[in-house]
């Protein structure tokens, strides 16, 4: 196939043919949608770290309690999910040598996921349920269209693999995460004012699922409900694109290649097993959640493997910042498995410590390894969208900056050391319910975020103020057209 | 049939396009498996470094650019394969320097 490219006025008189439309860069969207969700994410977290540093309660004692919701909820939906599906909506399309099925639903889910996710946290902190099954609706229906969108990119997938199934499963799993979370929302309200608006018939069957759902739910204990339904979202949904998208990107960014395929699927697979047997048991208060547990750390500990063999493998020695934030993240994931395995132990007893180590488990989950894999993934992904919105119908014609050259080196690597040092002290802080110390902590870790939104500033800067120059010297008989 | 042209100026003008990834010229990065030249007419036969490469459109787009910009180039035609598949070895040893890959 060949498309014509309008190249400039003056050169657009020859013939410029190649492949360039059927490419996995001509399948990208705009930058625009892709920004959008990424500054909503990043102003989300600094947010909910800064109310972590100014209410370390939150942290110090027992999570269930509405502060910690809204806290979870505002970094789950207003950051990791934002951030989430912003790179999804870049990344899908140029991983899988696809397109993106609509931009324009993108637009309008991410209407629906702001309006959405602001109004659950606002609402999760006055503690009120009904409003926040209203605000839930609208994060439900832009998860909807999230999901149909992504889905229907799939499909257009030519060459199925392993990082298809894995972005396949996850957003499956979202779509079972939100609807059990609105499941639970519907157990906490009651319908008694309801009772006089049920003429209509919609109003009436509406209503009347509520009704099912909340005395479905009623079945479960409200805290088991709970765990379950975390479990659900962010090993479902975020870990398992954690590990489908790497087994792309990290043999990308560091000229590698999977080295074992069969490896690759089997980690992807019984994490798949893991995670169902994992939410029915944990959800059941069953002594078996910790088999599952197993099956779940198995599946990391092949990841892990398969990771090790592709980076052992690589071309590129030298491995930049946000990759080593990324691989950080990903041995993060033992102390996080150790946790795991302690916390499903069959009849360990609810304590005051064992509720901290609860909340450890939570907060390593999160901020240690989400978190961080996200950070180290950004700085992929900001340099590549600001580049290719402000420098890609530049190169040829006069001297682009590499995507390295879009920040500072200095500033990344001082937010790697603040992040994993507010981590360190944090944890501990939570190991021994101290608020001070998990202030300190959580300022850390505002220090370090200080650094990524710096950098990102920089970054953005460069759409207003391109740092162009000429080529030193063109070889001879090359003659510039005007532009 | 223009003269002036010749492979070995298609080259050294494709100096001028980056791989912005690796930092480095695609050249030197060893993408660029050869140049055809017929008249006013040049062929670029070249690959990325991964199927599903990001930059497959700025980077094409960028050798058509910088090839359109030499005197005597009327058409020029850019052809992605992937195969043979690039390889580091492909590398130039300033291309090695430049992304810091090791020895192959």
């Amino acid at each position: 196939m060949e498309a014509s490219l309008p190249i400039s006025a003056a050169a657009s008189a020859k013939r410029a043919r190649s492949a360039v439309g059927t490419g996995p860069g001509a399948n990208a969207p705009s930058v625009t949608v892709p920004l959008a969700f990424i500054l909503t994410g990043l102003i989300a977290l600094f947010i909910g770290v800064s109310w972590l540093a100014a209410r370390p309660t939150i942290l110090a004692t027992y999570h269930y309690n509405q502060f910690v919701i809204a806290a979870t909820h505002l970094f789950v939906l207003g950051w990791i999910c934002s951030i989430v599906m912003g790179a999804m909506y870049q990344l899908v399309p140029v991983a899988l040598e696809t397109r993106l099925f609509s931009e324009r639903l993108a637009k309008i889910q991410f209407v629906f996921h702001v309006v959405g996710f602001i109004g659950m946290v606002w609402m999760f902190k006055s503690w009120n349920m009904k409003q926040v099954g209203h605000f839930g609706c609208l994060m439900f229906v832009g998860v909807g269209l999230f999901v149909y969108n992504i889905a229907r990119t799939l499909l257009r997938v030519p060459k199925w693999n392993v990082t298809a199934t894995a972005v396949t499963a996850a957003i499956s799993w979202l779509s079972l995460t939100v609807t059990a979370g609105l499941f639970m929302a519907a157990g906490k309200c009651s319908y008694d004012s309801a009772e006089s608006i049920t003429n209509a018939a919609g109003v009436t069957a509406i209503i009347s699922c509520l009704r099912s759902a909340g005395a479905f739910m009623s079945h479960f204990d409200a805290l088991s409900a709970m765990h379950a339904h975390a479990h659900l979202g962010s090993i479902g949904c975020f870990t398992m694109l954690i590990v489908g998208v790497s087994y792309k990107l990290i043999p990308m960014f560091t000229l590698s290649e999977v080295r074992s395929k069969d490896r690759a699927v089997s980690s992807v697979v019984l994490l798949n097993f893991g995670l169902a047997g994992a939410f029915v048991t944990i959800l059941l208060r069953s002594p078996w959640k910790f088999l599952f547990a197993l099956m779940l750390i198995a599946a990391l500990g092949i990841y892990g493997i398969e990771l090790i063999a592709i980076l052992r493998a690589r071309k590129r020695r030298a491995l930049d910042w946000g990759i080593k934030y990324f691989l950080t993240a990903v041995v993060l994931m033992i102390p996080l498995s150790a946790l795991a395995g302690v916390l499903s132990w069959p009849g360990l007893p609810l304590t005051p410590f064992t509720g901290q180590l609860e909340n450890l488990y939570g907060f390593l989950g999160l901020i240690g390894v989400i978190s961080f894999a996200i950070i180290g993934m950004l700085y992929k992904i900001v340099p590549f969208l600001v580049w290719f919105g402000t420098y890609s119908r530049h190169v040829g014609r006069a001297q682009v900056p590499a995507l390295a050259d879009l920040y500072s080196e200095k500033l990344q690597t001082f937010g790697y050391f603040a992040f994993l040092s507010g981590l360190a002290i944090t944890g501990v802080a939570i190991v021994l319910a101290n608020a001070l110390l998990v202030r300190v902590g959580c300022v850390f870790l505002a220090a370090s975020l200080s650094t990524l939104a710096l950098n990102v500033a920089r970054m953005l800067k460069h759409f207003c103020h391109p740092e162009l120059k000429p080529f030193a010297s063109r070889p001879a008989s090359v003659s510039i057209h005007p532009q | 049939m223009n003269n002036s042209i010749t492979e070995e100026l298609v080259f050294e003008t494709l100096r001028q396009v980056i791989d912005p990834e690796l930092g480095c010229n695609i050249v030197d990065l060893g993408l660029v498996y050869s140049a055809r030249i017929n008249g006013a007419s040049v062929v670029v036969v070249m690959t990325l470094t991964t199927p599903g490469c990001p930059m497959h459109e700025s980077i094409a787009q960028g050798v058509q650019t910088a090839l359109l910009g030499l005197e005597g180039v009327a058409d020029v035609d850019v052809q992605i394969v992937w195969d043979p598949p690039w390889h580091p070895s492909m590398m130039s040893e300033q291309g090695r320097i430049a992304t810091r890959v090791g020895n192959i």
